[in-house]
This record gives structure tokens, sequence and C-alpha cells, in this order.
């Protein structure tokens, strides 16, 4: 008898645990956005300046842009898109699953960095690191990956077009999205890499690595669109237009992005 | 309330027997390993189902293949006791026999573990107890149930011999006590021949033999399976009193046997299993022998085999004993039913554990 | 440190510890005892989800329980969201990846029985569930007790699966190896570093807990 006493011990101590924690799926009120990599800091800044104004929460998830469009696909929750590139919105749109076509918020532009005290300095026209690949040096460099993350096919064009893709293509290593490759960049397993300027500029990253800006004409432009997804609410509608407005606008020239009409 | 058992199947083993047993009665089944007795023990149970089979016990049908009744093994009224004893470790002494309750009655519990003569183990757990202590609360278990039937699946051979001395002492000692149909299986000859009034000697899935145990003991044929060595009679003394020389005297009908370290009161009837190869006859009675034991008996049977062996059955007073010797001995000697003669044995013969308590008789 | 992962990751694991109890002692139960011919083919398939890995596993989810599926059509007309993408879809998820934990060593558990304890419980009249509650349980509950740790365990720091199906939904989904994750990409390690502490400390607080409690009452049974 004491046996059993103690194991409905156990037994009560777990249910009450349970039922004290239902899930807390109860419908959240605060809409999803789901934002690409490159605006972690950009668009967390934005979001607590949103919240701070209008009272509005949102929740924001960061990841690769190509991965959220497949997820979209298979009926994720998000109300709002901010893309790395328009390409994945203008697929969605076909397919239905967005509002509209979306709008452009603004431009992104690649940056090549490495961490204080690399083998790898920093300069825009990518000499350094092409002398390094000559005198074979170099172990490893940080793309995002190219199939889904707009920022690693940008890395890869610039690659291409200063003719080192194929031979620096041994020695790279993939981020799953740009936020991951900034990591890789700066961890010192690496030279350095290629990754979004907005991150670069992020004080908590500056702190740690130089970069230099990459020539926008070297690839094809990041142009980053966002739009409404079919479920958006209006929370997630008023984000959208917050993010249109000086306020936002500003914080995003402060990380780096060109704004669209400013070309 | 009598136990009837009909089974028949061709897997695992070929089996086709059929017998009854009677309230109060203990019925030994005997045979070799492999010969089917623990798995018709088990389809009594309700642990296995033959593909024929009828047995009811007291009216109540536990199994009838015929009428697709097949009452699972809980639902029979059924007392076992295993080869391996099977306590519930987790449980007490206590503990085990009052799961077999349906109320769990403590009271009853001590009172059947005092039966067994474990006052005072109840709260001991199995691994504290010994094979044999463990084995008699295994019993009261079987008992706290009221079993319709009580089965028994070579309850004694995972003991060592002086337990199963006590134990079998310990069983007919009970007997008193006992009024459902039991059934032993066991192929040690001599617990079958101590405890048993009836046997049922299965060969090879079939019955080849039933009869009282003496009748069936007395048998060569019927225990051509188990060895014409085994053949013995149980013969009833009564004691008299110890010697100093450590022989004590035993008064069987016609004379006393003297056996040594035979530690009972005087005024105890005790039962004594003579083996029919340790007996020598002569018509008159020998001196300068060293046998003690000279009793006076008469023939009454003579039965030949196919060897060159006979067995002879003699008269003791009321009782029976057999006397396994040659043909040509028995020529020799010109023995015919009806005449005297006298049975002579060693006292060293007799082994410890063939000396047991009188039992029901 | 995100409170709210935290909360989301313990009850992710409370929820499948708990569908997965009964889970467990049934079906170890089941496997154990069972002769049938397909019991091999069964066994087999409990242990799938080990061979693949997580993301593999989420990948799969998400394509039979996802917005193209029947299932998530079901779900889409009866309570108007997906199923995917939500704490009750991790939940799902969390209960198919763990059965080989849930159940296998709860088979073991139930195999250790001696047969012939289990045929005396019988003799003794106890029905199928007394005898897997006053003798079965009592024996087995060690293999119990190592599923549902390594249950919880494994739930706490699953990792892949969350990752394909979940989507990051602060609340929602974004259990603490999410935050983690999302903490270091977002350069703040010393958040990534406070929260895997706290993890580490939760989990192993867990199981030394449960595995203190159960040599007490082992000792009790001993």
């Amino acid at each position: 008898m004491p046996v059993l006493f103690c194991r409905r011990h156990l037994l009560a101590a777990l249910s009450s645990l349970m039922l004290s924690a239902a899930p807390a799926s109860a419908q959240n009120e605060a809409p999803v956005i789901a934002a690409a990599s490159d605006l972690q800091f950009a668009v967390t800044e934005i979001a607590a300046a949103f919240t701070a104004e209008t009272g509005h929460e949102v929740r924001l998830s960061f990841g690769s842009t190509g991965n959220f469009a497949t997820q979209i696909r298979e009926g994720a929750p998000f109300q709002m898109f901010m893309a790395a590139d328009q390409k994945f919105i203008a697929d969605l749109h076909a397919e239905g699953l967005t509002r509209d076509e979306g709008v452009l918020y603004a431009e992104g532009r690649l940056a090549l960095m490495a961490p204080k005290g690399s083998a790898l300095q920093p300069d825009a026209a990518l000499d350094n690191l092409a002398a390094l690949l000559e005198a074979g040096t170099l172990t490893r460099f940080a793309i995002a990956n190219p199939e889904h993350a707009p920022y690693g096919l940008r890395a890869q064009e610039a690659l291409q077009h200063r003719g080192l893709w194929e031979e620096i293509k041994p020695f790279l290593i993939l981020g799953e999205n740009v936020s991951q490759t900034a990591q890789f960049a700066l961890s010192g397993n690496a030279e350095g890499g290629i990754v979004a300027l907005s991150l670069a500029l992020a004080p908590e990253v500056a702190a740690q690595g130089d970069h230099a800006l990459i020539p926008a004409d070297w690839h094809a432009p990041l142009m980053q669109r966002m739009v409404l997804l079919r479920d958006a609410g209006p929370a997630a509608e008023a984000f959208y237009a917050y993010v249109q407005q000086p306020k936002a606008r500003e914080i995003m020239v402060r990380y780096g992005f060109v704004l669209p009409d400013e070309g | 309330m009598t136990l009837k058992v009909a089974l028949r199947a061709d897997v695992p083993i070929p089996l086709d027997v059929a017998f009854s047993v009677a309230p109060g009665e203990l019925v030994a089944l005997v045979g070799h390993s492999g010969s089917g007795k623990t798995t018709i023990l088990r389809a009594i149970a309700g642990l296995w189902q033959p593909e024929e089979a009828r047995v009811t016990v007291a009216g109540a049908v536990w199994l009838d293949s015929a009428a697709k009744v097949a009452l699972p093994a809980h639902r029979r009224h059924v007392g076992m006791v295993f080869q391996n004893y099977a306590l519930f470790p987790h449980m007490t002494a206590a503990g085990n026999v009052m799961a077999a309750m349906e109320r769990p009655d403590r009271a009853e519990a001590l009172r059947l573990l005092d039966l067994v003569n474990l006052h005072g183990f109840a709260d001991r757990k199995p691994a504290q107890l010994s094979g044999g202590q463990q084995q008699r609360v295994a019993l009261a278990r079987a008992l706290a149930r009221k079993p319709a039937a009580l089965l028994l699946d070579e309850p004694f051979s995972a003991v060592d011999r002086a337990t199963r001395e006590r134990l079998h002492a310990e069983i007919l000692a009970l007997r008193a006590h006992l009024a459902m149909p039991m059934i032993l299986v066991t192929h040690d000859m001599n617990e079958a021949q101590l405890l048993a009034d009836r046997m049922v000697v299965i060969e090879r899935g079939r019955v080849v033999r039933e009869g009282t145990t003496a009748a069936v003991m007395a048998d060569p044929d019927a225990l051509r399976a188990m060895g014409i060595r085994e053949v013995a009679a149980m013969l009833p003394v009564t004691v008299e009193g110890a010697d100093e020389d450590g022989l004590t005297r035993l008064d069987a009908a016609t004379g006393p046997l003297y056996l040594p370290g035979v530690d009972s009161a005087p005024g105890t009837r005790l039962r004594v299993r003579i083996m029919a190869h340790e007996v020598i006859l002569s018509r008159d009675r020998p001196v300068g022998l060293s046998a003690q034991n000279i009793l006076p008996c008469t023939v009454t049977a003579i039965r030949a085999g196919d060897g060159p062996g006979v067995m002879v059955h003699l008269a003791v007073g009321a009782d029976e004993i057999v006397a396994s010797i040659t043909r040509r001995a028995a020529a020799q000697l010109a023995l015919q039913p009806g005449d005297t003669a006298h049975a002579i044995l060693k006292s060293m013969s007799v082994a410890r554990d063939h000396i047991t308590g009188a039992g029901r008789t | 440190m995100d409170w709210t992962s935290l909360t989301l990751s313990l009850e992710l694991a409370a929820w499948t510890v708990a569908i997965l109890l009964p889970v467990s002692v049934l079906g170890g139960r089941w496997l154990a005892y069972g002769r049938f011919r397909a019991k091999g083919a069964v066994e087999a398939l409990v242990m799938l989800p080990l061979v693949l890995p997580p993301t593999v596993f989420g990948f799969y989810l998400l394509l039979a329980f996802g917005r193209n599926s029947p299932v998530g059509a079901f779900w889409q007309e009866t309570f108007g969201h997906q199923l995917v993408f939500t704490f009750e879809g991790l939940v799902v998820a969390s209960v198919i990846f763990n059965l080989p934990f849930a159940i296998q060593p709860a088979q073991r558990g139930f195999e250790a029985i001696a047969v012939d304890l289990r045929e005396a419980a019988a003799t003794c009249g106890m029905s199928p569930w007394r005898s897997l509650w006053k003798v079965e349980l009592p024996l087995a509950w060690p293999g119990l007790m190592t599923a549902m740790v390594l249950t919880f365990a494994q739930t706490l720091g699953e990792f892949g699966i969350v990752l394909m199906g979940g989507g990051s939904i602060p609340g929602e989904t974004k259990t603490v190896a999410i935050a983690i994750y999302d903490r270091v990409q977002g350069f703040d390690m010393q958040g990534a570093g406070i929260m895997s502490a706290a993890l580490v400390a939760i989990s192993f607080s867990a199981i030394a807990i449960t595995y203190g409690l159960s040599a007490r009452v082992g000792r009790r049974l001993a």
C-alpha cells in the first residue's frame, strides 16, 4: 500500500502540472510576421517602435525567405511576409496565397565581412579575398545557401562576377539563412563571408567584425518585397502600413537599406 | 464436486486422456518428462487450450470445445502450485496469499500461513524465504482462493531432499483440511506413492494405467515406463519405541520392523515404502542372517513378466507387499499362492524419505 | 531569458509524456506478451522514427498533415485553422516521434516479468486488468520510468521536427531549442547561454528527481 501511495503522488503531481499548463495555444491575438533573416535587427527595432506607438503587439519569426515561402504554402499561419527577394512574393501571389502583389519596402545590399584579426581584410573590390585564394591560404568562406536564401544567390552572383566562384566553391560553408551565415563568418572558423549589409551594420555584429560594401551592380538587385497574407488581421495591416512610414524607413536606412523611391 | 477431464490434441504434443478425480481425493499424474502430464495440468488450469476438451468441476463447465465454452484461467476456481513457486516478489508472504482472495482478509491469510507452518513469516518477502518456505506460501496462496480443484505441478522438484520430506509430511497432515479434488503432477514415484490415493500413468500423451496407488505401484507393467525398480508397496506400521542402538521398532501386522532414525513418538501410525527389489523371500524363518526384519506373510499371487523376474504379491496380515525375485528362485522355492513365507528386509534398505505419516487411512 | 519558449517546451514535453504513458503501458505490454505473426513488422514500424532524421520526419509530417493533405483539410474544416504550425501539431509530431522511446523500454520491462508470474496471477483469480495493476506494473515500472524520462528529455531538446513543422511562432511553436537557435543567430550569445543553461538544469533535475524517486520506491519494493 505505501508503494501505491507514492506512485499516486507522482501521478497527482504530473496531472496537476498538465492541467495548470493547458496549452497556451488558445488563440494568441498578436499576428505573426515572417521576416527574412537580414531584417533581424532592423525589423525588431521597427516592431518595438510600432508597439510603443500603437499599443499593438506583433510576433516576429526570422528565417530564410525560401523556407518561409514553403511553410506558407503548407499553411503556416503567418499574416505578413517580408521577403528578401520579390520573386518569392510573386510566386505566392500567383498561387493565390497573398492578398495582393505586395509592396517594395527596401533594397538590400551585400557586404563582405571578416572577424577582427582575420587574415582577410575586407575591401569592396574583393581583391584581398582573391589574393588569399591565390596564395592558397583561404580555409573557409561563408555565404547563405543560394538555393533558398536570396542573399546567398546574390553572393554567388557577385563572386561569379568577380571571377572567383569556381575557385572558392570548395571552401564555401553555407548558412541556412543569412543570419547563420553571419554567425559562421564571425565564428573564427572561417576567414569571413558575404552577408547582408543590414546585419554587418548591427552594433552587436559590427563590434566583432569589419565589412566592406560590395558594389550593387555585381549582382541582381535584392528587391525586398513584403505582402499581407490571406488571413491578415487589422494589427498586421497596421504594421504593414507602419513599415512604409517615415519612422520605420529611417530605421531601415540606418541599417544600410536603400529605400525604393530613393534608388 | 468431482473433477472430470477429457482432453485431445495434436499440437504441441499428441494428447488423448480422460480421467476423473473425486472430492478430497489426491490423484498423481505420473510419467516421464515430455509425457504430457504438465500439459494436461495446464489445460485444466486454463493456461493452455487443446483442440478438443471437456473439463467440468461440480457441474460447472470450465472447458467444452464442442459447446465453445472456454473459461479463461482467472475465472476457473482453481488453485495452482507451480514448480518454481511463482510468488510475486514485490509482495510479502501475507500479501501473496491475499492476492488470491477476492476480498483481502489478512486474518484469513495468517490462518492459512499457520496451516502451512509459516507462523510469524507473514511479513517476509519471497527473497527472504527459503525454497521450502516459498513453496508453502505458494500452497497457502493456492488454498486462499477456496479452489474447486487443487493442482500441483511438480511442486517439490525444486527443493532439496530433506525439505521435500518435510513438505510431504505437511501435505499429508493437510489432507484432513482439504475437501476438493487434487491433482499432483510428478515424476518422483516415491512422492506419488507416499501422497496419492490413485495414480494415472501417462506415456506419450495417453493414459496407460489408472488405479489405486497400491495396485499401480505393485504392477510392473504399469510402471514399465518408470522402471521396474520403482515397484513398491506401502506397509502400515505403528511406532513402538526407539532402542538405544539407534533402531526404532515399528510394529507391522505380522511382526516388528527395525528401522534406523525414525523420530516419531510411540503410538504414531506411519507407512513404510518397501521396494519390491529389496525384499528377499524364504519359506522357513531364516536364522543367522544380518537382516533384522523378518516378516511372516502369505503368497497371494505370482505374476510373471517377459523377463527373468516374477512379482510375488504377499499378504502381511490385511496389508500387502510385493517382492521381485527371479523365476528360477520362485521355481526353486516352489512358491504357490496360499503358501506361507517370510519376507526379509535389511534395516538399511529403507530410505528415510520412504517413511511417512499415515495419511488419510 | 525567453520564459514563454521555456514554458512552451515544458508543456510540450508534459503533454507528450501524458499521452504516451498509456500508450507505453498498453503498447509495451501488448508487444511483450503477444505472439502473432505481424509482431516483427509492428516492432519495426514503432522503431521507424528513430531511423529518420528529425528534419526528414518533420518534412514527412508536413506532407502528411499539411494543408494539402486529408488530415489538414479536415482540421481546417473543423477548427478553422491548420494542424501544422500549431502547438497541437507539435504535440502530434512529438507523440509519433517518441513512440520508440516510449514503447521499447516499456516492452522490455514487461518482457522481464517471468511468464509463470503472470500465470500464477491468472490462477489466483486475477483478471488481466487486475494482474496489470497488482503484479505487472509493480514489476515493470522501471522500464516505464525509463520510457517516460527518455520521452520527456527527448522532447525538451527536440529541434529538427519543430524547425520543419513549427514555424517558430512565438508562444505557439517557438520552443526553447528554437529560441536558443534564434538568439545565436541574433548574436545574443549571453541570452543563448542563459537559456541553454536553464534547459540543461531543468532536464537534469527532472531526470535526477525521477531516478531519485524511483530508487526510493524501488527500495520499498525490494
